[in-house]
């Protein structure tokens, strides 16, 4: 009896240690001759940045001939999650792709400042606000973000307006909605706030023909009074859009991306503010209206002494992990990523209007060309400037606003409470 | 005594002899008295066989404590601890109280108790068809594989289907618009989306506890039936006096299994159909972690949320068991 009790907790326990044995993980000597770079991103899995991703190889790989570089593709969807677990665990890639503001300043502890890295780029590039904190710089931007007002010219032309002159003030903005709804039946805006997204596009879509240039400039700064006229004029807005019917229908469940941009190109609405890169853009809207037919018009003047102009900020950009064993080969490779060639073949393929500002955008319509030649006047967007729990806060606010449940002057302090916070 | 001598194993003899078992077990005790004074001969085997028990629900005893309790505590131990700037640094019961402020915290520990109360009729529609299919009603065998077809559909494709038949200009509304009735707007309103989401949650489940009826029928006994036809019972009063009070143990597991599914499965169509909106309405304590996890980079406030989940989770379960272990005592 003894010995068969001990024979076979002999056999369990070293099943057990073999079973622990074989799950620990092999590692490779590090500091061989072969080195690695392995950059996390959600765009690179893509076809139309192959091209972009291709080029940036080969331009990294003339430098550093023996050094290879791998790029995983995250689903979007889960990108943060996964790179939240990563910086918990304090390892992970080299080199990953951020979005533009609060994500990226949320996560900056986790970063290397990359300014005296890409000094030389800082003139050639444009949109690196949106990726410092507290005057360091932690990614290099890719593309530019930003929220042009598009519309359909198809559309001015049916209600008898004059497509090449789009509307200058808000009153004139709304009589052209009114004539466009008569002729066309089609709303006046695209909205999508079904994750409450749509605030943030309104909010700096129309922000710069409502706010005065220093009342803009000091919410950027972070001096943000949200009890001052112009600030409770651009939620009043937001509200009387939806209250006199302004929106699509079922604004709070049309989903942002997907829905919201079919309801533009279909022509059930006049105008969208809408995107500048990734997605929802004018490249991405020519599968129903041809590019001749789509207009970018400025914010519409609310209130006198607004100078409107185009909000932008840095898109996406790579960043270096302050993990990294080779910081320099991370920021170089950064730098491949944003070079002028890479940027061409991103903008070529993808319709991106890219952070290089001395690609040539004349061939690719009127939009992009409108949009290209505001980028010198334009300003951060108003809403990159928030937290993301501001945001987070402001979207579900936006829906209340929308359904009546709450008042412009209630979310208002709500939000200034939230933005106190930080 | 059929040890064959002092160097003998303890094996027990040829197996031929099974049957002396018991007798010989005495035997064998018997047998291991005299060996005790030369005990210094046998140290190794004593310690072996005390030792053995311990060694053999290692292995389990490993895995529940390395891969369980141990990120348990770990989870318990970080929700402790601050975000951002203050990652790692104690903090106390700050993420605890942060909790008990957050509005959309408490918006999702309110739809739990909306889950629990929609329990009842989450198992009563599959028991109902369950029922009907048991009772033959005409067309029985087509309802059986109908009604189970969803059950093989991930939450994001059926999620996805719904979203185009609930679009606020989806069929659904255009089929309302043509009997008379106004549009609704099923996600977007926040009254309606959290019933329309755990809607489509029962449609697509309840296939699964739809066959658990079906097998507890199985064991049905008949002539109960058939004595409550020749009595004269009505269809209503067959299931509340017969069906109801032979099936109880399998609604009590599908009362276990379905409250599960509705706390730790709804995350997917939340994602795909609400987003947890809107104004928040559909938010679930899942929903909240991962929010506030992924989007709002705070682990350390979603490891606070994880445990309070985690002990509401155990106390139902308690709860349940109890109920579970009542109910069998009564059988």
């Amino acid at each position: 009896m003894k010995q068969r009790a001990l024979w076979s907790a002999l056999v369990v326990a070293a099943l057990a240690v073999a079973g622990c044995g074989s799950a620990t993980r092999t590692e490779s000597p590090s500091g061989g001759a072969q080195q690695k770079l392995v950059v996390w991103d959600w765009k690179s899995g893509e076809p139309v940045a192959a091209a972009y991703i291709e080029q940036a190889k080969a331009d990294f790989a003339k430098r550093h001939p023996g050094v290879t570089v791998e790029f995983v593709a995250q689903p979007f969807d889960q990108y943060y999650t996964l790179l939240g677990t990563a910086i918990q665990a304090g390892k992970g890639p080299d080199v990953m792709l951020f979005n533009g503001g609060g994500q990226i300043r949320d996560r900056a502890d986790a970063l290397l400042p990359l300014d005296q890295y890409v000094a030389e780029d800082r003139s050639r590039l444009a949109g690196w606000d949106a990726f410092s904190k507290d005057g360091k710089v932690y990614a290099a931007p890719v593309t530019l973000q930003g929220h042009p007002i598009y519309y359909n010219k198809a559309l001015y032309e049916q209600a008898g307006l004059d497509p090449a002159a789009p509307p200058k003030t808000w009153s004139e903005f709304v009589s052209g909605c009114a004539a466009i709804k008569k002729a066309t039946g089609a709303t006046c805006f695209a909205l999508g706030n079904k994750e409450g997204f749509g605030i943030q596009f309104f909010l700096s879509g129309l922000g710069s023909g409502v706010l005065t240039p220093q009342e803009y400039d000091d919410w950027i700064a972070g001096k943000r009074d949200w009890t001052s006229p112009g600030v409770k004029r651009i939620f009043e807005l937001w509200k009387d859009a939806g209250d006199k019917g302004l929106n699509n229908d079922g604004a709070n469940s049309t989903a942002m991306f997907s829905d919201v941009f079919r309801v533009f190109q279909t022509g059930k609405a006049a105008h969208i503010i809408g995107l500048m890169s990734d997605i929802g853009h004018w490249n991405d809207f020519k599968e129903f209206l041809p590019p001749d037919k789509i207009g970018v018009m400025q914010a519409p003047v609310v209130t006198d002494g607004a100078a409107p102009s185009l909000p932008y900020d840095g898109g996406i950009g790579y960043a270096v992990a302050k993990w990294t064993k080779a910081p320099y080969l991370a920021a170089d490779l950064v730098r491949s990523l944003t070079s002028t060639d890479a940027l061409t073949a991103f903008y070529g393929k993808a319709g991106a209007i890219a952070s290089d500002t001395t690609i040539d955008v004349s061939q690719a319509g009127p939009a992009v060309a409108t949009i290209a030649s505001e980028i010198k006047t334009g300003k951060p967007a108003l809403h990159v400037a928030l937290s993301s729990k501001t945001l987070d806060v402001m979207g579900r606010l936006s829906q209340q606003l929308l359904s009546g449940s709450t008042t412009v002057d209630k979310a208002l302090e709500q939000l200034a409470a939230s933005d106190r916070k930080g | 005594m059929r040890i064959a001598g002092p160097s003998s194993s303890a094996r027990p003899a040829d197996p031929g002899r099974a049957g002396e078992a018991g007798v010989k077990r005495r035997d064998v005790r018997a047998a291991t008295r005299p060996f005790t004074r030369k005990a210094r001969r046998f140290p190794r085997q004593a310690r072996a066989e005390r030792l053995a028990p311990y060694v053999l629900v290692a292995p389990a005893v490993l895995i529940i404590a390395a891969l369980r309790l141990w990120p348990l505590a770990l989870g318990v131990n970080f929700s402790f601890t601050g975000d951002g700037e203050l990652n790692g640094t104690p903090v106390g019961p700050a993420n605890y109280l942060e909790l008990a402020g957050d509005p959309l915290f408490h918006i999702s520990l309110r739809n739990v108790g909306l889950l629990v109360l929609l329990l009842p009729l989450a198992v009563a529609i599959p028991g109902l068809l369950a029922t009907f299919i048991y009772l033959r009603v005409p067309g029985h065998r087509v309802y059986r594989s109908v009604y189970f077809f969803p059950a093989v559909l991930s939450p994001v494709i059926v999620g996805a289907i719904f979203n185009l038949m609930l679009g606020y200009d989806g069929p659904l509304n255009s089929l309302l618009g043509a009997i008379g009735a106004g549009p609704v707007d099923w996600l977007g309103d926040p009254g309606i989306a959290m019933f329309t989401v755990v809607g489509v949650h029962v449609w697509a489940t309840f296939g699964m506890a739809l066959v658990v009826f079906l097998a507890g029928f199985s064991t049905l006994d008949s002539s109960l039936l058939d004595a409550a036809r020749v009595d004269g019972a009505s269809l209503r009063q067959t299931i509340w006096h017969v069906i109801i009070p032979s099936l109880t143990r399998t609604i009590q597991f599908v009362f276990v299994t379905t409250m599960i599914g509705m706390l730790t499965s709804m995350f997917g169509l939340l994602f795909v159909m609400t987003s947890g909106g809107p104004e928040g309405a559909t938010y679930l304590p899942e929903y909240y972690i991962w929010h506030q996890q992924g989007q709002m980079n705070r682990p350390a406030l979603a490891s606070a949320a994880s445990t309070v989940l985690f002990v509401v989770m155990l106390v139902v379960g308690l709860l349940q068991i109890t109920l579970l272990r009542r109910a069998g005592r009564q059988d």
